[in-house]
């Protein structure tokens, strides 16, 4: 927070210091500085209409825009009273004048899920001015934890449980940037639908964009093999198959966030992981019912066979390695050697 | 006198039929999950309709195969035990001796070669390992279908490690078929291109004479008798 407040006004500063508000934004602000200044919707609703001038000159377009350079149909002063049915057509009205300057923001939103559940015409689908707001914008990520503060105005039992999660904790209690944020997971624009089988089929490398990165692991002495002993297992092949597939598939199968959790991911030593030995039996029973007490160690952790770890399928393997040449070199010798004596005779 | 001898009864022909039709889905439904990051496994998945129809496939024509090894053990045992035929396949001192016999002969240590019976030591090798390689794919494929099942009976570790058992040991089935089953059947200088034998049940007196000498001199001895019991048939 007092990262965000002295960036806040260091911007104020500057706005402050560059230039006097253009004259536009004084004309406007004869009506607008009203904080009494209500104007009724077709609906019955009553919204303010009301601008705080010295947030504007705060927020991040303060000193760089004029009213109407959003406002392009309001240039006359006073302008025409506008009448909208609802708060959902007067943001649709103006949400589109944000692609004048930030272009590719807009097209990646035409992407998401957000945008499709605003096409289908939902009163609730949030616009750039939810997330951003309006007037008062700030830099989205700073501080950082004000992404997961943006997405909680709507998502609020997931941000709940987010917070609680180890990667929440660390980035709320220790201000640590390594966690991930809603963003990281899910694109702040082009966010696609998270209960999709693709995205489900996609969690193993999405998880593992900062999983497998030896650097950032080795802080947390965080395995980095997590990835490939996860696709070595049933789950996994299943997984990477489903994936290349062009059909949704007809079975489901664990990725990561089935058995580690998703918003509320813990800690693999927290009495409260689901991956922990006491609860593995729970976990593996919420797909496979009928699993009996032996039946979490049929998945070997998220370690390589070693004489350690899994010695069973580690000999097994290394048996393997050692007969499959033993006996086809075998049987290829002797093709030889019978040939070379059919010549021979010849 | 007939210039062919029957070596493969009905049962006989129809079952290899079978073990090479079940081999062959085995193969392909499983190889292609073995190497799904290939480019031939992902259309081979895409042709069966998708990775679900395949396992359903694997587990279909497995289950067929293990009636079909089960049956076969289980009638050869009755068979045998009821003193209807002898335990022919059965490996015997001599198949060592003949095979050293034959490396000796292949060497050129040796100009003589081995008098084989019924079955040589090749074809006894060839048939002990599809025995025992079949009943540890059964064993290893059941438990993977019935993972929950197993693990009631059997440590958990047990399906990891059946799993890498079953792909190896698929992989060597596979090999030892297109190595030394297709130069015997097919690509050997003795059967080119075709032993139909398996297929048509009937050998030549001449092959007969030259691969399996004991047995066909029994063959004659029996049939000798046969006519000198009865001359009038």
């Amino acid at each position: 927070m007092t990262l965000a407040g002295a960036l806040i006004s260091l911007t104020g500063v500057q706005a402050a210091g560059t230039a006097s508000d253009p004259p536009s934004i004084a004309s406007c602000m004869t009506c607008h500085d009203d904080p009494k200044f209500v104007h009724k919707l077709g609906d019955g609703k009553k919204i303010s209409l009301f601008i705080d001038q010295h947030a504007f000159a705060h927020s991040v377009h303060g000193g760089k825009l004029v009213c109407t350079d959003c406002h392009t149909d309001m240039v006359e002063s006073p302008h025409d009273t506008k009448h909208f049915p609802n708060r959902l057509a007067m943001r649709l009205a103006y949400y589109e004048m944000c692609k004048r300057c930030h272009f590719p923001e807009y097209s990646r939103l035409l992407d998401g899920v957000h945008y499709a559940k605003l096409a289908k015409g939902d009163q609730n689908a949030p616009t750039c001015v939810d997330c951003h707001g309006s007037h008062a914008m700030t830099r989205p990520a700073r501080p950082r934890a004000l992404i997961s503060r943006t997405c909680a105005q709507c998502h609020t039992a997931i941000a709940a449980a987010y917070v609680r999660s180890v990667h929440g904790k660390a980035l709320l209690e220790e201000d640590n940037h390594d966690v991930p944020v809603c963003t990281d997971c899910h694109h702040p624009h082009d966010n696609s639908n998270p209960r999709a089988a693709s995205w489900h089929l996609a969690i193993p490398q999405l998880c593992a964009r900062c999983h497998t990165n030896k650097q950032m692991m080795a802080k947390y002495r965080i395995s980095t093999d997590v990835l490939t002993t996860y696709l070595a297992d049933f789950h996994g092949v299943t997984a990477s198959i489903e994936r290349s597939e062009k059909a949704d598939p007809r079975a489901f199968t664990a990725t990561c966030t089935d058995c580690h959790g998703i918003h509320d991911i813990a800690r693999v030593n927290d009495r409260s992981s689901p991956v922990i030995k006491a609860n593995l039996l729970a976990t593996c029973r919420r797909c496979h019912r009928a699993a009996g007490p032996n039946f979490p160690s049929a998945w070997i952790g998220h370690y390589e066979p070693s004489l350690r770890h899994a010695p069973l399928v580690y000999a097994v393997s290394v048996f393997y390695m050692i007969f499959i040449p033993f006996v086809i070199g075998g049987l290829v010798l002797q093709i030889l050697l019978h040939l070379w004596r059919v010549v021979v005779n010849r | 006198m007939n210039e062919y001898v029957i070596r493969f009864s009905v049962e006989r022909r129809i079952e290899h039929a079978c073990v090479m039709l079940l081999f062959l889905v085995l193969a392909v439904s499983g190889f292609a999950q073995k190497f799904f990051e290939a480019q031939w496994a992902q259309w081979l998945i895409a042709a069966m309709g998708g990775l679900q129809n395949v396992r359903w496939v694997h587990r279909g024509a497995g289950i067929l195969f293990a009636a079909v090894v089960v049956g076969h053990l289980a009638w050869a045992l009755y068979l045998v035990a009821s003193r209807r035929s002898k335990p022919s396949i059965v490996p015997t001192r001599k198949d060592f001796s003949d095979a050293v016999m034959m490396i000796r002969y292949y060497l050129r240590l040796s100009d003589e070669q081995a008098q084989f019976d019924r079955y040589d030591y090749r074809q006894k090798f060839e048939y002990w390992g599809m025995v025992l390689g079949s009943m540890l794919m059964i064993m290893t494929g059941f438990m993977l279908y019935l993972p929950v099942l197993t693990t009631r009976l059997l440590p958990g570790e047990f399906i990891p490690a059946a799993r890498i058992a079953h792909s190896n040991e698929g992989l060597l089935a596979f090999l030892v078929v297109i190595t030394w089953h297709i130069y015997n059947a097919h690509l050997s200088p003795d059967v080119f291109p075709f032993d139909v034998g398996i297929f048509t049940g009937k050998v030549t007196r001449e092959r007969m004479e030259k691969e399996h000498p004991i047995e066909y001199d029994r063959m004659r001895a029996d049939a000798k008798q046969e006519r000198d019991a009865h001359p009038e048939a």
